[in-house]
């Protein structure tokens, strides 16, 4: 099955290209953040459907895509959580925040891997993700959910945050 | 001592050495103190430098005495003046910590391991000196599963070391993109496709990854890199017309694997599926193993006496009674050069007749007719190597990554560095995507289609004046011809907008040197020497002959169909391109050959089947041609087999056309016998033996040469050196010609003294003097004229990657897991208009007869136009093709058949 991208997302996605003249292939990051922020992942489809944009073998923009740990190549839940896990954030809680998370979210804790980062709930609202240094190190523990940044999360604030997502 | 210009060296270990052109540290070690004095383990000498492993560190300094600082010498560039130390303490101590890390995350299982002593791991660590990892076992990647999907290709990367040799291989020689490094870190492992298996990637199983991998992480069924093998025999590859050169590793009379040299100038260390890994066809049980004589209806095993008695028999009978005309020969382009020249001998000398011809008749005659016209000879201008120069590739009427794979690997590198390709087919091809233009032509009107593309070359002012004034002639006539054309015309008989053409063609004009590659696309039509004419006339008018990265290069065929036209095996010209027709040549054959010899044309291979059908043609005698099930039209050949009164076939299996044989001969095939093959750059390379021939079989040369003594003509045993000398001293092209001066490489003829190749043709002046155009006005072909009411589809054919031809060879092997039937081609919107989907079967269906297919639905072709495969005989795709020919040569249209199809 072929990609199907609105026009409107297309649109920005070549206004994106046009940043890098020397080369469509340094396009390739932005261009898969555009990407993941509409489907909130990128597929195999949207794999192929980047390279046929950006004119490469669907095998180099999947090495990005793997590459990074930001990027995610299955889908998430409707709320998408990621706990800070580096150093500043992990001395400050962040384990018991995930735990906490999960549990109040639903979501299988033990699902969450090194090797399948994202865990889901059963009802799709919520998934999570122990992420990378989310550059609140003063503040932690931190997390993101979507967009939104939250610092200094206590796990006595999860119910409230949780609720506001909604 | 010589004094060395300063700027000119640099030191390795306190010794200068001359530095070369755009050397890194690592070639520049590599040269002076051999491959292996610095140890590697990403680099490999086919691929790119890359820079990961860092085991080839060295230290350098300005000074001898100054700052060192450590580099990888891989992709370091040298500057003169520089001090390198490839063994100081410290390098040493680097190397070796390097690959004790390596070494953590490595099964240690050296002596069961199916590389154990051709591993490049195993030999770097014994290099560096490890006796002992100093790290307890950790977190590694032992537990890699092995894949074993594929017919070929094998992985186990609890093997790997994460060099990505393989993924450049991937990449950088065949340009499959198949393979890539999944992850990063510690988590870094490599994928196929989209993480999937070998066997559900796109891999084309060219084995290039194999080769490069230094482990066994990446291998393939035949355990190619094994050392069990007692010997190793380089030899020529008996498929396509690349040529490529392999090496056969055997342990007793058995092949166990083949892989490529790495110093190949035909295909450096790479070839494709075919050449790697379709082999063991050779010893398959349906070979021939006795000689067949046909009793009572039935055909009964004999000895090669009696074979040879009753042949001998018949034919003298034939002679008596009809006279030698009543005899014909089909010679074979996967035999070797003396073997050609042996049947063409035995036909012309010992028979008497011209009645000689072979399988080039079928593909690619119109390009030796279409250039000798234009030219004064018919082979390929320049190399395949000259891809590596050249500004622009045209390629016209071909698909190079299935058909010559190398090649097309080649050309689709080129494409990719972003050197423009045109493209002029009516499918889209493998190498497409890869192209600036492509000129998507209705099958037919390559004639329309090159005459507006010269057009608008003459209308840009692109004409080289000064090469046309000095070096050709007929000018005027072209141009004439050019200006009277009628655009809009040949823009609805081709279907190709007239500003895609003239982009096409201001770009193939306007490049430095632009170099053109034709295939079967080009020649199997009514016009297609006509068309080989229009592809030298672009060439000459834009100067683009005679100098490296240019001319007019046709992609032949079969492995030697270049040199079975080069040995005579053709009824107009004998060995070496002298007319059969000329009283003075006719004197030199006699002398030569000690006897009499006929100044008559012969038959080509149409007018012989015609002519058996009439009754004239008594006797044929083919040696390896399956034409029952290649030539066009195959009710006619069946009919033109069963009225022969004496049919000899030389085969390897029994095949279609041999079930009407009267006698069979069980031949050796290209593993077990010696002698050359010419490729399609007049490359004449060495076939090895590597195996004795299978019991109960003999060399077709031996095969011809007994055959003509039992005939009462004296003719020497069939060798290398003798048979070679023997074709030296009447084929001009030849003269010099020995076998220890072909050396690994071969040479390409014209041979020059000290037998030394000729790498470009017509440098100086053509062969024929002035290079001539030709004006060519568009004729449509009658099939199309005929049928177009009553069958209104275009079936054109082609072929695959995986299979050869009608697959005699490629069926045997394991090829035939991969691709197992032809299927037809139909564009979505014919598709929806028929109803079809894809997997359905069809009734496929012309004025000859009919064949039923399964369906493809793709966009690979346009609306009207159908496409398939002939590789399976049980389709027979041939009863539906036509035995309208080309004009000049006879050469039959395969390309264009008015069909048309239902769902059944």
């Amino acid at each position: 099955m072929a990609l199907k991208v609105p026009a409107d997302l297309e649109k920005e996605i070549d206004k994106r290209i046009t940043h890098y003249p020397e080369s469509k292939r340094s396009a390739v990051l932005p261009v898969l953040h555009e990407v993941q922020s509409h489907f909130g992942y990128i597929s195999e489809d949207a794999v192929v459907w980047v390279a046929k944009k950006l004119e490469l073998e669907p095998i180099r923009v999947l090495e990005v895509v793997t590459f990074y740990p930001g990027f995610r190549q299955k889908p998430v839940g409707k709320h998408h959580i990621r706990v800070c896990r580096t150093l500043s954030c992990a001395m400050a809680g962040s384990a018991e925040l995930m735990e906490e998370f999960c549990k109040k979210a639903k979501i299988d804790r033990s699902k969450v891997s090194h090797h399948d980062p994202i865990a889901v709930s059963e009802d799709g609202q919520y998934s999570i993700e122990f992420a990378e240094c989310l550059a609140g190190c003063g503040t932690g523990p931190v997390c993101m959910i979507n967009d939104d940044f939250h610092e200094e999360v206590g796990t006595d604030k999860l119910e409230e945050i949780l609720k506001n997502c909604d | 001592m010589i004094q060395i210009a300063k700027d000119k060296t640099a030191y390795i270990d306190g010794t200068p050495h001359l530095i070369g052109e755009g050397e890194s540290l690592l070639n520049f070690i590599d040269r002076h103190k051999g491959r292996g004095h610095v140890p590697t383990l990403c680099d490999a000498p086919q691929l790119e430098p890359y820079g990961a492993c860092r085991v080839c560190s060295v230290e350098v300094a300005l000074e001898v005495d100054g700052p060192r600082r450590t580099v990888a010498s891989c992709h370091t560039p040298l500057t003169p003046g520089l001090h390198i130390f490839t063994e100081s303490e410290k390098v040493n101590d680097l190397r070796r910590n390097i690959v004790e890390l390596v070494l953590t995350d490595h099964p240690l299982d050296c002596l069961t391991c199916e590389v154990n002593g051709n591993c490049e791991l195993q030999s770097v660590a014994a290099k560096v000196g490890i006796r002992e990892v100093r790290y307890p076992q950790g977190r590694n990647h032992l537990d890699r599963k092995k894949d074993l999907s594929h017919p070929y290709m094998t992985s186990d990367l609890s093997k790997c070391i994460n060099c990505s040799r393989c993924v450049r291989a991937c990449d950088e020689i065949q340009g499959q993109f198949v393979l890539s490094m999944h992850g990063r870190g510690f988590d870094s492992r490599i994928i196929k496709g989209f993480d999937t298996s070998f066997e559900d990637s796109d891999c084309v199983s060219c084995g290039a990854c194999s080769q490069a991998c230094p482990t066994s992480a990446i291998s393939d069924i035949f355990q190619s890199k094994s050392i069990e093998a007692t010997n190793h025999t380089r030899t020529v590859c008996t498929y396509c017309g690349v040529g490529c050169n392999l090496e056969v590793a055997t342990k007793g009379n058995e092949v166990l694997s083949i892989q490529a040299p790495p110093n190949a100038e035909t295909n450096g260390a790479h070839t494709c599926l075919k050449g790697r890994y379709a082999f063991r066809f050779y010893n398959h049980p349906d070979r021939l193993r006795s000689p067949l004589i046909r009793r009572e209806g039935k055909l009964v095993e004999a000895t090669w006496e009696e074979a040879y008695d009753h042949i001998a028999e018949n034919l003298n009978r034939i002679l008596k009674d009809s006279g030698p005309d009543a005899i014909a020969g089909i010679s074979s382009a996967r035999c070797t050069n003396e073997e050609n020249y042996l049947m063409q001998k035995f036909i012309r000398a010992v028979i008497g007749t011209n009645n000689i011809d072979c399988c080039a008749r079928v593909c690619h005659s119109p390009t030796a007719e279409g250039m000798q016209r234009s030219f004064g000879t018919g082979a390929a201008t320049n190399s395949i190597d000259d891809i590596n120069e050249t500004e622009c590739m045209l390629v016209v009427g071909a698909n190079p990554t299935q058909g010559h794979p190398v090649t097309g690997a080649r050309i689709k590198q080129r494409a990719m560095k972003g050197i423009p390709l045109i493209i002029i087919d009516p499918r889209e091809i493998e190498i497409t995507p890869y192209a600036k233009h492509h000129l998507q032509l209705r099958p037919g009107t390559n004639v329309a289609l090159l005459n507006m593309f010269s057009y608008y070359i003459l209308e840009a002012g692109l004409v080289d004046q000064d090469f046309v004034e000095r070096r050709c002639e007929n000018w005027e006539e072209l141009e004439a011809g050019l200006k009277s054309l009628d655009l809009d015309e040949i823009e609805k008989l081709t279907g190709v907008d007239r500003q895609e053409v003239k982009a096409a063609a201001i770009e193939y004009a306007s490049a430095k040197g632009a170099m053109s590659f034709h295939g079967l696309g080009v020649t199997e039509h009514s016009q297609g020497a006509k068309t080989v004419m229009l592809i030298a006339n672009l060439a000459m008018m834009t100067g683009n002959i005679g100098r490296r990265g240019v001319g007019v290069n046709p992609l032949r065929g079969q492995n030697n169909v270049q040199g079975a036209a080069d040995m005579g095996a053709q009824p107009h010209q004998g060995a070496g391109y002298l007319d059969v027709t000329d009283p003075k040549i006719q004197a030199h054959y006699e002398e030569y050959y000690g006897a009499k010899v006929s100044g008559e044309i012969g038959y080509k291979i149409p007018e012989m089947f015609e002519a058996a059908r009439n009754g004239d043609l008594k006797s044929l005698w083919l040696m390896g041609e399956d034409v029952v099930q290649t030539d066009p039209n195959s009710e006619a050949v069946r009919a033109a087999m069963a009225n022969l009164d004496f049919l000899v076939v030389q085969e390897i299996f029994m095949t279609e056309t041999a079930q009407y044989a009267n006698v069979i001969l069980p031949a050796s095939s290209f593993l077990e016998k010696s002698g050359t093959f010419t490729n399609g750059e007049r490359r004449i390379q060495r076939v090895n033996a590597a195996v004795e021939p299978l019991e109960g079989t003999k060399p077709d040369g031996q095969i011809m040469v007994e055959i003509m003594n039992r005939m009462g003509y004296e003719q020497s045993a069939c060798t290398p050196e003798g048979t070679l000398a023997e074709v030296a001293g009447i084929v001009p092209f030849f003269a010099g010609a020995t076998w220890e001066g072909l050396g690994d490489n071969g040479k390409q003829w014209p041979i020059q003294e000290g037998c030394e190749s000729t790498t470009i043709l017509h440098t100086e002046s053509f062969k024929r003097g002035l290079g001539k155009f030709h004006f060519i006005e568009f004729k449509e072909s009658s099939e199309i004229e005929d049928n177009r009411e009553q069958f209104p589809f275009i079936l054109t054919t082609g072929r695959l990657l995986e299979h050869y031809n009608c697959g005699t060879m490629t069926r045997r092997t394991r090829n035939s897991e991969i691709v197992s039937k032809d299927v037809l081609t139909i564009n979505p919107v014919d598709a929806e208009v028929k109803k079809i989907c894809s997997g359905d079967h069809l009734r496929i269906f012309s004025a000859r007869g009919e064949v039923t297919l399964e369906a493809e639905v793709s966009e690979e072709v346009k609306p009207g136009i159908l496409f398939t495969t002939f590789h399976f005989p049980e389709h027979m795709v041939n009863n539906i093709t036509s035995d309208v020919h080309d004009g000049d040569t006879m050469c039959p249209e395969y390309k264009v058949t008015s069909v048309d199809v239902e769902k059944v």
